[in-house]
């Protein structure tokens, strides 16, 4: 019983992670249509933002609070240009060519921030600091959490409120509803799409950026080509929820990650991806619209 | 004779000689660009033709190469009587595998091909059945023997590469001018209205799934062969994308296109060593910049692969 428990809460935290990460893809996919196969690799470029300014904060001082929050917001800031950039060089230019033209430039434009990352910060595996947050763990009869793990959990429901609301509460986020639904329309009532394209990529980017600063501390090691991992997981997350659909991309995320933990904590750990996938194909077969997607019927 | 056909012969022609020509190094850069090539045209058909979005082709092209080393290595065949099962296997799979998959949508089919290959991988190094040799592969293949005689050297094994080439070239050009071709083409061109003509959709895109699966599990044979070794990270999912990406670039549907794609994406790395380190960077780079400057690829196909005869039946009715 306690072991289910340990590893509910790992699946929790690594769920939360996946669900943020998701939310950069759902929102970019809601309005644009097009998956953004970047996407994975910002996150993982931006853990390694956060790896060297950490290290640079290390030189002279321990790590404080402050430090951490200009670490954290830095980071953000950081990643939400280049995600903003990506999409002007790589997407804007394709939004009325042919679909997969875009598909192919997502691919290309993978391909650059992962080997970007690899000639900046070398093809071997680096380390995250460990001791970001105190190495703290609490005992609940039996189950361990630490401290990191109650950050980021913490931290990852408060984005996403905030998400929620922003979405559903303000202007801009009725404009992005708006667009998601019908973009031509949307622009007929005044609504300025490329603002809303960049807000998405501005947000889903600072998303993912926490989520690979998280990534970071939880994990550890980081490699250039991480980036797809966790991005497939994120998206296959943001599939289970109905892609296109936000409170789906976080409750996909904690179901994946829940089921990831539960199998490589009670099967194997060698085939865990293969169950993964599986569970996307089943998903796909049995329901492809998600758990709060809509059937849209296809216009002739 | 129009451009086009001069272009074509003068091409088969080089590469019919290049073995006189050139030293040992750039003979295996040959057979590799040949037999890329011979997957790059079979992904072009489920990708470019039929217009499903395919992004596990590299698990084809594996499981032929895997087919013949298994049969060969640990079972004692000759890598001729390999040669159907290299074939046959992946077209039993790519039929179960993509038959309950085939109606969804391109996006999802796209995840769920690329899940499928990560799958794939995942038998390969995990050592299935103790036949796949885990993640160092197989080893040891034979040389391809037929009626006694040994063709060990490189220059056999770039004919044998040739010859799969222009079967492959005819059986795309027999397949343009044919019902399934044609089908194909309206499929692509609009799903819809070709579902409402009475086209059996699933049917022909499982079977452009097939067809792209054999000549890619011939393509895997002669691989294994080449290199007389097979290993997983040959056949996993960047290997898929980048076939995605040479008949995107060079333009799908289009033969010249897909040479230019494949020349691109695996000979030019062979050329400038130099630039190893950041040859996919620039790569990357190239495949956003051609996007954005020809969205249809670099070398697009002029009239889609409506044939001949239509067009000019089309002619005389106006």
């Amino acid at each position: 019983m306690d072991t289910l428990l340990q590893q509910l809460i790992n699946g929790l935290t690594v769920g939360s992670l996946y669900a943020l990460v998701a939310l950069g893809y759902t929102m970019v996919y809601g309005v644009m249509k097009l998956i953004n196969f970047a996407h994975g690799d910002l996150v993982a470029f931006s853990a390694y933002v956060g790896l060297t300014l950490f290290t640079q904060f290390y030189g002279s001082n321990a790590l404080t609070l402050v430090n951490i929050i200009i670490v954290f917001t830095l980071t953000a800031i950081i990643v939400a240009f280049v995600g903003v950039l990506l999409e002007r060089l790589a997407y804007r230019p394709l939004r009325t060519a042919p679909r997969l033209s875009a598909v192919v430039s997502a691919l290309g434009a993978s391909l650059v921030i992962q080997n970007g990352i690899m000639l900046i910060w070398g093809p071997n595996m680096e380390i995250f600091p460990a001791n970001v947050f105190p190495s703290t763990s609490w005992n609940f009869g039996g189950v361990i959490i630490s401290f990191t793990q109650l950050v980021i959990l913490a931290l990852s429901a408060v984005l996403m409120v905030a998400l929620y609301l922003f979405i559903n509460k303000t202007k801009m986020g009725t404009a992005i509803r708006a667009t998601a639904i019908d973009q031509d329309a949307a622009k007929l009532m005044g609504i300025n799409v490329n603002r809303v394209i960049m807000t998405i990529f501005i947000i889903g980017s600072m998303l993912g950026a926490i989520g690979g600063l998280f990534i970071g501390m939880y994990y550890r090691g980081l490699t250039f080509d991480m980036g797809w991992l966790y991005g497939l997981n994120a998206f296959i997350a943001a599939i289970i929820g109905g892609i296109g659909s936000i409170p789906g991309a976080m409750l996909g995320g904690l179901l994946l990650g829940l089921f990831n933990a539960l199998i490589s904590g009670y099967i194997s750990t060698e085939w865990a991806e293969t169950f993964t996938f599986i569970l996307l194909i089943i998903i796909l077969i049995v329901k492809p619209t998600g758990l709060f997607g809509e059937n849209t019927a296809e216009k002739v | 004779m129009n451009r086009t056909t001069i272009i074509a012969t003068l091409f088969l022609v080089v590469m019919a000689v290049f073995p006189f020509l050139v030293d040992s190094a750039w003979l295996s850069i040959g057979i590799t660009f040949l037999v890329f090539a011979v997957v790059a045209f079979s992904q072009d058909i489920i990708l470019g033709r039929a217009g499903v979005f395919n992004m596990g082709h590299a698990i084809f092209f594996g499981m032929g190469a895997y087919t013949t080393a298994i049969l060969n290595v640990h079972y004692g065949f000759e890598i001729i009587q390999t040669i159907p099962f290299a074939i046959l296997i992946p077209v039993v799979f790519s039929v179960l595998l993509a038959g309950p998959i085939i109606h969804l949508r391109g996006d999802y089919l796209l995840v769920a091909t690329i899940g499928f290959n990560i799958i794939f991988e995942q038998v390969l190094s995990n050592d299935v059945f103790g036949l796949t040799g885990g993640p160092n592969g197989i080893f040891g293949i034979d040389f391809f023997r037929v009626f006694g005689y040994e063709l060990t050297s490189d220059t056999a094994v770039y004919y044998i590469a040739f010859a799969l080439l222009i079967v492959t070239l005819l059986i795309i050009r027999n397949l343009d001018t044919s019902r399934y071709g044609r089908a194909l083409y309206y499929i692509n061109k609009n799903e819809i209205a070709a579902k409402s003509m009475g086209i059996n959709i699933s049917y022909y895109k499982l079977f452009a799934f097939a067809l792209g699966a054999a000549i890619a599990g011939a393509a895997g044979c002669v691989f294994a062969i080449q290199y007389s070794a097979v290993s997983p990270e040959s056949f996993n999912f960047m290997q898929s994308v980048m076939f995605f990406a040479i008949v995107l670039v060079g333009g799908s549907a289009s033969l010249p296109g897909i040479i230019i794609g494949t020349f691109v994406m695996f000979v030019l790395p062979e050329l400038f060593t130099e630039f190893k380190e950041s040859r996919y960077l620039i790569f990357g780079a190239a495949m956003v910049l051609t996007m954005i400057l020809r969205p249809n690829g670099v070398w697009p196909a002029t009239f889609g692969n409506i044939p001949k005869f239509l067009k000019k039946k089309a002619r005389e009715a106006k």
